[in-house]
């Protein structure tokens, strides 16, 4: 059996001088699988997504991502990781507002030398891979493309921050409310956009959310709060 | 090469502020440049205020009260000398050249020097130039003709041929004028950016003529007065100077000689050497100057500090693009490297809009600051000093970037990827 893209074992963290904020028995997330994860603010999702991505260490048990085990790594070797195989979409303000469209598409492969490589590998140029996603996004007019990032409409920038999650080809996409600042209509569009590139891509889609509705869409849903074991409605997530 | 372009890129975002922020380095840096420049070309144009002369003799006092009125016409002689002391040393086989100078009058707050025909021919400033005449002639045997300073010339609008009387004392509204004896300006000298050109040239007889029926400090009345033309005919020959200035044949004499004028038996004279007297005259007003000078260097700091403080301003409102940075693969020293080529780029920018301040204005500066101060500012290429003065305010800046970039990098490691909304 191949290793899963995400593998959580016994994972237990905590912010210093507070009570215990996650403790997941287990969790896989397998390649090319879009996983829907509930999770109201407060219940550790930030928490978790940071030490999916390294950012931050876990008290015990192990997170391995493509087999890698997280906790092993370096704290600059967990940054490299990161930046190698994960594409991150935020709720809002993804992009740097002074920079290009295709300046902010192309920013992972600025850092990563290997995310720029997959993507000349596969269509030629880091520029050329960043038209074709946006193109694929509904992103086509050229002209847009050298606009700064704030002119752009709210549904306009979480395309663009789509595009920039998935240039270079990460294995894994996380994203973190990204549907939030969307009215109705645009979320299930923007939703079916990203699940035809991820799957285009060959990316596993990690989507965290509060929002129930948008469930169905994904081949699994769970909550966090069946995940955790410490979960708690009362405890604040502090940052 | 990136981080640069990103760095840029977020300035150019802020561009008032970074503007700003440049724009007071650049006056800062302009500033001490401008200061360093005046100050080395003050000191090298007071070194030049005079030069070939190897002695300067007065009454016995200060060598600084003596070096300030013979050469700087500034505060007032305690006592004359003899016209024969004079003699002596002028006739002295070691001697070559020798100028009398005798002061005490003045014209509308300008001093009045009585001299001879070998001030003009003898006495040098700058880099060994003798005095020239812009229009007019040197004066000649009659006693009552004048030779305006430049700046005489031009603060009090004279022309050759014009007429001038001469008030008695130093003091700008003097009481006593020799109006009876009034001068004829023949001949007004080039400008040399030296106490030359504030003065009033006259002959020594001149001096004497207008003095010679005074008695006690005061005018004669009614019938002891004597006219112009009676003192044409009568014999001007001084009893007594202010100071002379003394060439030798060779230098290697100058000590022994200023020693034999000091220990001269005929009356109690001090000999000075204008080189070292100028050193210590300087050496007092260089503390002045190296106050002006720490002060710029204050202003730049300032500047400097301008510059953390808008960069840690902005760092706070800057935590999602870091964090957005961080999300896209840059690692906390991506982080403060981007802070500290901040840094760097605003330092530059002022140090480079700076120096344009700096030519811009002594480009237009030139001519006012020479005609009026006597400084010759050059649009010279930045020296070896100024370069370095340069490279440390730069090197300043990037130290000052540090900060905010250990902070930013601080706040990147526990913001990490959450972003603040």
């Amino acid at each position: 059996m191949t290793a899963a893209l995400i593998e959580l074992n016994q994972l237990g963290f905590a912010w210093p001088g507070q009570p215990p904020l996650l403790d997941i028995p287990t969790f896989r997330l397998e390649r090319g699988e879009s996983v829907f994860l509930k999770g109201p603010s407060g219940s550790g999702k930030t928490t978790l997504l940071g030490l999916l991505g390294g950012v931050q260490k876990p008290d015990r048990g192990s997170v391995r991502v493509l087999g890698q085990e997280l906790t092993e790594l370096s704290f600059a070797a967990r940054d490299r990781f990161r930046v190698e195989h994960t594409g991150y979409i935020f709720q809002q303000f993804n992009l740097l507002p002074f920079l290009s469209v295709r300046e902010n598409v192309e920013l992972p492969c600025r850092f990563s030398r290997l995310r720029a490589e997959r993507a000349r590998q596969r269509h030629g140029s880091v520029d050329q891979a960043a038209t074709h996603l946006l193109a694929h996004l509904g992103l086509g007019d050229a002209q847009l493309l050298e606009r700064r990032a704030d002119s752009l409409s709210i549904g306009q920038q979480q395309r663009v921050a789509a595009a920039r999650a998935l240039i270079g080809q990460p294995e894994l996409v996380i994203a973190d409310e990204p549907t939030s600042a969307l009215d109705t209509d645009a979320r299930e569009a923007f939703i079916r956009l990203l699940f035809a590139e991820c799957r285009e891509a060959g990316a596993s889609l990690l989507f965290v959310s509060h929002d129930q509705s948008l469930a169905p869409l994904f081949d699994r849903h769970l909550s966090l709060s069946e995940l955790n074991r410490a979960s708690r409605p009362a405890t604040p997530e502090v940052i | 090469m990136y981080l640069l372009r990103l760095a840029l890129a977020s300035l150019a975002n802020r561009r008032f502020t970074a503007f700003l922020t440049a724009f007071s380095i650049a006056l800062s840096v302009c500033l001490l440049l401008t200061v360093e420049r005046v100050r080395t070309e003050a000191r090298s144009s007071f070194a030049s205020t005079i030069s070939g002369t190897d002695l300067v003799v007065g009454a016995r006092s200060g060598s600084i009260n003596l070096l300030l009125y013979s050469v700087f016409r500034i505060g007032n002689a305690t006592n004359n000398i003899r016209w024969d002391s004079y003699e002596h040393y002028a006739q002295h086989p070691q001697v070559k050249w020798a100028i009398p100078i005798s002061l005490g009058d003045s014209h509308r707050g300008y001093r009045v020097m009585g001299t001879n025909q070998s001030y003009f021919e003898h006495y040098q400033y700058g880099r060994r130039q003798h005095l020239q005449m812009a229009e007019g002639r040197e004066f000649a045997t009659d006693p009552f003709e004048v030779v305006l300073g430049a700046e005489v010339a031009e603060a009090l609008k004279y022309t050759v041929g014009d007429t001038l009387v001469l008030a008695h004392g130093v003091s700008a509204i003097s009481l006593v004028k020799h109006d009876d004896k009034p001068f004829k300006v023949v001949g007004i000298l080039q400008r040399t950016g030296t106490p030359v050109d504030r003065t009033l040239h006259i002959s020594l007889g001149g001096m004497e003529a207008i003095h010679i029926d005074w008695q006690n400090g005061v005018p004669a009345r009614g019938n002891g007065r004597i006219s112009a033309d009676q003192a044409r005919n009568m014999d001007l020959t001084p009893t007594a100077i202010t100071a002379f200035m003394l060439g030798l044949n060779s230098k290697i004499a100058t000590f022994t000689l200023q020693r034999e004028i000091n220990e001269f038996r005929g009356e109690p004279l001090l000999a000075i050497l204008p080189g070292v007297a100028l050193q210590e005259l300087w050496s007092m007003m260089g503390t002045a100057e190296q106050a002006l000078f720490v002060i710029s260097l204050f202003v730049v700091l300032t500047g400097l500090i301008g510059m953390l403080t808008a960069i840690l301003t902005s760092l706070n409102e800057r935590r999602r693009e870091m964090a957005i940075l961080r999300s896209v693969g840059a690692r906390p020293w991506h982080i403060a490297g981007l802070l500290i080529l901040e840094a760097f780029a605003l330092a530059l920018a002022g140090v480079v809009a700076g120096l344009a301040l700096l030519y811009i204005g002594t480009a237009l500066a030139q001519d006012y600051v020479q005609a009026n101060y006597g400084l010759y500012l050059q649009l010279a290429w930045p020296s070896a000093y100024e370069w370095s003065l340069l490279g440390i305010i730069l090197a300043a800046a990037v130290l000052m970037g540090a900060v905010p970039a250990w902070r930013a990098y601080r706040q990147s490691l526990a913001d990490g990827l959450s972003i603040h909304l």
